[in-house]
C-alpha cells in the first residue's frame, strides 16, 4: 500500500517490469474512475491515502485537520480526474494537489478562526516541551507543527519530502530565494527548539 | 570569517550548495571553532531526522466513507448543474419571445439588471413596487422576491465552498433569469393591465426561487 511514489521516482528496488505493471494496473483504474466507476476510485485511494495523509498531518500540523485534508483532496481529485492524463504517476498527480489544498484550507481557516492558526511567534517554540536530539522522532514531529504556516510548509518538503526549492516555489507560488529563506528560518526555529 | 558570517552561510554548506573559496573559508573556521562545529552538529542531526521520519501515515480512522458520500453529493450537483443550464435558457427564450408582442415601439432590448449573486441586495427583499396591477398576483411576487432574496443570502454563505466554475455557472444561469425579469417588467410598465404578463412575471419569480431552493440545498450538501 502507499507506494506509488517510490515506484514513479525510480525506486531501485522496484525493478523495471514490476513498475511498468504498476502503472499500467494503476491507469486502467484511473480510466474506471473517469468514467465514474467509484470502486476503481477507491482503489487509488486505499493505495495513495498513507502518503497523502502524511503530507497533510505534516502541512497542517495535526491528525484533525489532517483527515479533513486527506478528505478534501480525494473529493477534489475526483472532481479533476478528467485532466489526469497519465504522464506521471497517480499519486505524482496528486502530490501537488495536496499541498494546494493543505494552503487554501489554510487560507480560509485563517479568515474563519484566528485561533486555529499557527502563531508566526517564535516565542511559541519556547513553549514545546523540549528533547534531547537522539529522541527526537515524536519531538520534532510536534516541533514541526508550531512552525509559523509558511515555514512549515517549506520545511516539509524540503527536508522530509526531499523536494527542491525551484520545485516548492512552483507549488506555494513563491520565489526559490523566498522558498530558501522560509526553511532556513523554519530550521534554526528547530534547532533552537530541539537542542537547549 | 566570523561565527556570524559561518552561521548565515551553514544552510547552503549542508546542502552542498557552497563552493569555492567561501567554502573554504569555512571549513577552514571550522576546524578552529568548537561552538560553531556544534552547530553544524546540530543541523546534520535535525536534517537525519527530518529525512528518517515516515512520509507514509495511516489515517487514524477509515476516511473512505465520508469521501464517498461526498462525492456521490457533488455528483448530484453537478447533474443538477448540467440540466440547469437549457431549462434556463429555454425558460428565458420562450419569455422574449412571448414579450415581442408587447414591445410595441420598436425601443432596443432592455436593460439588464445583473442581479449580483454576493450582494442580495436589501432592495430585493424590501420589495415596494411589484409592477402588477392584480393585488394577489403583486402579493404573490414580493413573497417570491423575498425569498428570493433569504435563498441568495444563504447561497452566499456557501460561496466559499462552491467550485469557482461551478459559482460562474450559478451566476450566469441567474444573470439570465433577471434579464427575463427584467423584460416583463419593463413590459408590464408599458401595459400594466395584460394578464399576460402579470402571470408571465410571478412565474419567473417562482423559475428563480425553485431554482435558488435547489441550488442552496444541493451546494449544502457539497
Amino acid at each position: 500500500m502507499g507506494g506509488l511514489a517510490g515506484v514513479a521516482t525510480g525506486d531501485a528496488r522496484v525493478p523495471m517490469s514490476e513498475d511498468h505493471d504498476r502503472r499500467a494496473a494503476e491507469m486502467r483504474l484511473v480510466r474506471a474512475a473517469q468514467q465514474g466507476d467509484l470502486l476503481a476510485f477507491e482503489r487509488l485511494y486505499r493505495d495513495n491515502e498513507r502518503k497523502v495523509f502524511g503530507l497533510c498531518f505534516r502541512l497542517s500540523g495535526g491528525p484533525e485537520l489532517a483527515e479533513e485534508l486527506t478528505q478534501e483532496v480525494f473529493v477534489r481529485a475526483w472532481r479533476k480526474l478528467g485532466s489526469f492524463r497519465g504522464e506521471s504517476a497517480f499519486s505524482s498527480w496528486l502530490y501537488p494537489l495536496t499541498v494546494n489544498v493543505a494552503r487554501s484550507e489554510h487560507r480560509s481557516r485563517r479568515r474563519r478562526d484566528a485561533r486555529i492558526v499557527a502563531t508566526e511567534d517564535p516565542a511559541r517554540l519556547e513553549r514545546t516541551p523540549r528533547a534531547p536530539m537522539p529522541e527526537a522522532g515524536f519531538d520534532l514531529e510536534r516541533a514541526i507543527a508550531t512552525l509559523p504556516p509558511g515555514a512549515r510548509a517549506v520545511f516539509v518538503l524540503h527536508d522530509v519530502e526531499g523536494r527542491t526549492h525551484e520545485e516548492i516555489a512552483g507549488m506555494l507560488d513563491i520565489a526559490p530565494g523566498t522558498s530558501k529563506a522560509q526553511l532556513f528560518r523554519a530550521r534554526r526555529l528547530l534547532r533552537e527548539a530541539l537542542v537547549s | 570569517m566570523t561565527c556570524h558570517e559561518l552561521d548565515l552561510l551553514l544552510d547552503d554548506w549542508v546542502d552542498g550548495a557552497l563552493t569555492g573559496a567561501k567554502a573554504r573559508e569555512l571549513e577552514l573556521h571550522l576546524a578552529g571553532c568548537a561552538p560553531c562545529r556544534d552547530r553544524e552538529r546540530q543541523l546534520r542531526q535535525l536534517l537525519a531526522h527530518a529525512a528518517a521520519l515516515p512520509r507514509s501515515m495511516a489515517p487514524p480512522r477509515d476516511l473512505w466513507p465520508g469521501i464517498a458520500e461526498r462525492i456521490e453529493r457533488g455528483s448530484a450537483w453537478s447533474a443538477f448543474l448540467a440540466s440547469w443550464q437549457p431549462v434556463a435558457l429555454a425558460a428565458a427564450a420562450a419569455l422574449v419571445i412571448g414579450l415581442a408582442a408587447f414591445l410595441w415601439n420598436g425601443s432596443g432590448p432592455a436593460a439588464v439588471r445583473t442581479l449580483a449573486m454576493p450582494s442580495a441586495s436589501p432592495q430585493l427583499r424590501a420589495v415596494t413596487n411589484t409592477g402588477i396591477a392584480d393585488p394577489v398576483l403583486a402579493a404573490a411576487a414580493r413573497d417570491y422576491e423575498q425569498a428570493a432574496g433569504a435563498l441568495l443570502e444563504a447561497l452566499q454563505r456557501r460561496r466559499a465552498v462552491l467550485p469557482a466554475e461551478d459559482l460562474a455557472r450559478v451566476e450566469a444561469n441567474l444573470e439570465v433569469i433577471d434579464r427575463a425579469l427584467e423584460e416583463v417588467r419593463q413590459a408590464l410598465v408599458k401595459d400594466p393591465a395584460s394578464p399576460e404578463l402579470n402571470r408571465m412575471l410571478v412565474a419567473t419569480h417562482r423559475k428563480k426561487v425553485d431554482v435558488l431552493r435547489r441550488v442552496v440545498r444541493l451546494s449544502t450538501a457539497l
